[in-house]
């Protein structure tokens, strides 16, 4: 037990320099994710036919591959065209995009859930349609939004973890690294899973307790 | 069209698809005048209403309504002309349509908030007077759910007459209420009524229409059978759909003695 606490601690600091990095990535993935989902929401809504075609065609074709290929595709094929990103560039465009097609289509789920007479009401008051989705339809789709959106964050937090293929420093690389100097594998793995469940732990606590703050106003 | 009709419809027709809502609809509604539309359901009548404010397109005809001229056939209405007729005609629905999520207030001073740039201080004030003519100040700072079913209609119509209105549309503002709670909400409407609004009303209270409307429309098979004044069209309707329509309307219970000859057969084959 001793030794097992010690070489806990011991890699402890370099294990949680790589959770700053994790941290970082996803919410930067998460930001560019929500962004990016939202407007692809928006494309598919749009009655004006080339946006619903774009975000259609994106949503379908990228929601398919898997994320390690889109990482590898923007890290060394892009490379290969000449754009050459740096490791974490082309992990927050690759996880931001991935994630962009599951946010968007839990945006436009719930705002397809809203209810036609909340559109008509809002439409006979004169409301515009920018104003009617803003003051309206989001505001109750945020409701339905959050549930799904938080399962997705859990995903997109364990996704971060592909990036140690392209030598991104984040908690997997870190506990990679120390694993092929120590040969203490089921340390160095659990210890990082320790962590990534205590790191999803805190944000769904965060989340759900926001959920409930903002549904207990309402009623 | 004379200064005094804010209203016409001049043969206006509904179909969806190959469907046929109503046919040729040619109505006139003049200032302060209170027109009841009734019929069995189905006639159209919900839906010739939503085409007044353009909250849904119509196929053939023409509508006037408030210095506007509209077209059948048009899917989009230019932004600035949609927004001043319905920012101008008021619409009441059945279902109520309250925003869950803004409490009374704020549902009432949205669209004047919005729509309409009244300042905050001013549109709290406006919608505080509403809700005292309707009884409910005291609700002001609650959320719609906590409400009863004629609560919120009653909010409803705060909401529609928030932004000043000159014509108001019901759409059976009364049919998903309990009956213990019709009276508020019409009491609310026929206030407004002899206060010289313009309006609208789909509705299946006939004694209601018979006492405050000024005409009555009978809308069945897709179209209008019959109108007049309103005691003329209700008490001795001239055409025969519109008297077995409100003979069935006002005599429920012999309807009960058809349905039971038609069972009578199966009930004796057993």
């Amino acid at each position: 037990m001793q030794t097992l606490w010690s070489v806990w601690m011991q890699y402890l600091p370099l294990l949680l320099k790589g959770t700053v990095m994790t941290v970082e990535l996803t919410g930067a993935a998460l930001v560019v994710g929500v962004v990016f989902g939202f407007l692809l929401a928006l494309g598919r809504l749009s009655h004006i036919r080339v946006l619903d075609t774009v975000a259609t065609g994106y949503v379908e074709v990228i929601r398919a591959i898997p994320v390690l290929i889109i990482l590898f595709i923007t890290y060394y094929a892009f490379a290969e065209l000449g754009l050459v990103l740096s490791g974490v560039t082309a992990a927050v465009v690759s996880l931001g995009g991935f994630y962009a097609t599951q946010y968007g289509e839990i945006f436009r789920g719930s705002i397809l859930g809203i209810d036609r007479g909340q559109t008509e009401a809002a439409a006979a008051l004169g409301l515009s349609h920018a104003q009617t989705l803003r003051r309206v339809v989001l505001p109750q789709a945020f409701f339905t939004i959050l549930p799904p959106a938080t399962n997705q964050l859990s995903n997109l937090i364990k996704d971060t973890s592909l990036v140690f293929t392209i030598s991104v420093a984040d908690l997997m690389y870190q506990a990679n690294s120390a694993l092929s100097v120590n040969f203490l594998p089921m340390d160095m793995l659990m210890e990082a899973g320790v962590i990534y469940f205590i790191f999803y732990l805190i944000i769904a606590k965060v989340l759900g307790r926001w959920e409930l703050n903002v549904q207990r106003r309402r009623n | 069209m004379s200064n005094d009709v804010v209203i016409r419809t001049d043969r206006l027709t509904k179909r969806f698809g190959p469907l046929s809502v109503f046919e040729e609809v040619s109505l006139e509604v003049k200032k302060s005048e209170v027109m009841a539309i009734i019929g069995p359901s189905g006639a159209g009548k919900s839906t010739f209403i939503r085409c007044l404010n353009y909250l849904h397109p119509f196929n053939q005809g023409k509508l006037d309504i408030l210095g506007h001229t509209i077209l059948g056939g048009k899917h989009h209405l230019p932004r600035e002309e949609l927004r001043d007729i319905r920012t101008r005609v008021g619409m009441v629905f059945q279902t109520f349509n309250l925003f869950p999520h803004l409490n009374v207030l704020e549902n009432i001073t949205l669209a004047p908030v919005e729509v309409k740039r009244v300042a905050r201080a001013n549109a709290n004030e406006r919608a505080m007077e509403l809700l005292e003519m309707v009884g409910l100040s005291a609700k002001a700072k609650m959320y719609p759910k906590r409400l009863s079913g004629g609560e919120q209609q009653r909010v409803a119509i705060c909401r529609a007459l928030a932004m000043e209105p000159e014509v108001m549309l019901f759409d059976e503002p009364t049919s998903m209420l309990d009956p213990e709670l019709v009276g508020d909400v019409l009491a609310a409407i026929r206030r407004l009524a002899s206060d010289g609004m313009t309006m609208i009303l789909v509705t299946h209270e006939m004694q209601f229409a018979k006492d405050v409307a000024d005409t009555v429309v009978i809308m069945a098979d897709h179209g209008v059978v019959e109108t007049g004044p309103a005691r003329e069209v209700l008490e001795s309707p001239r055409t025969e759909r519109a008297q077995s329509f409100l003979h069935r309307v006002l005599h429920p219970e012999e309807a009960n003695d058809l349905i039971d000859a038609k069972m009578a057969p199966i009930g004796g084959r057993q």
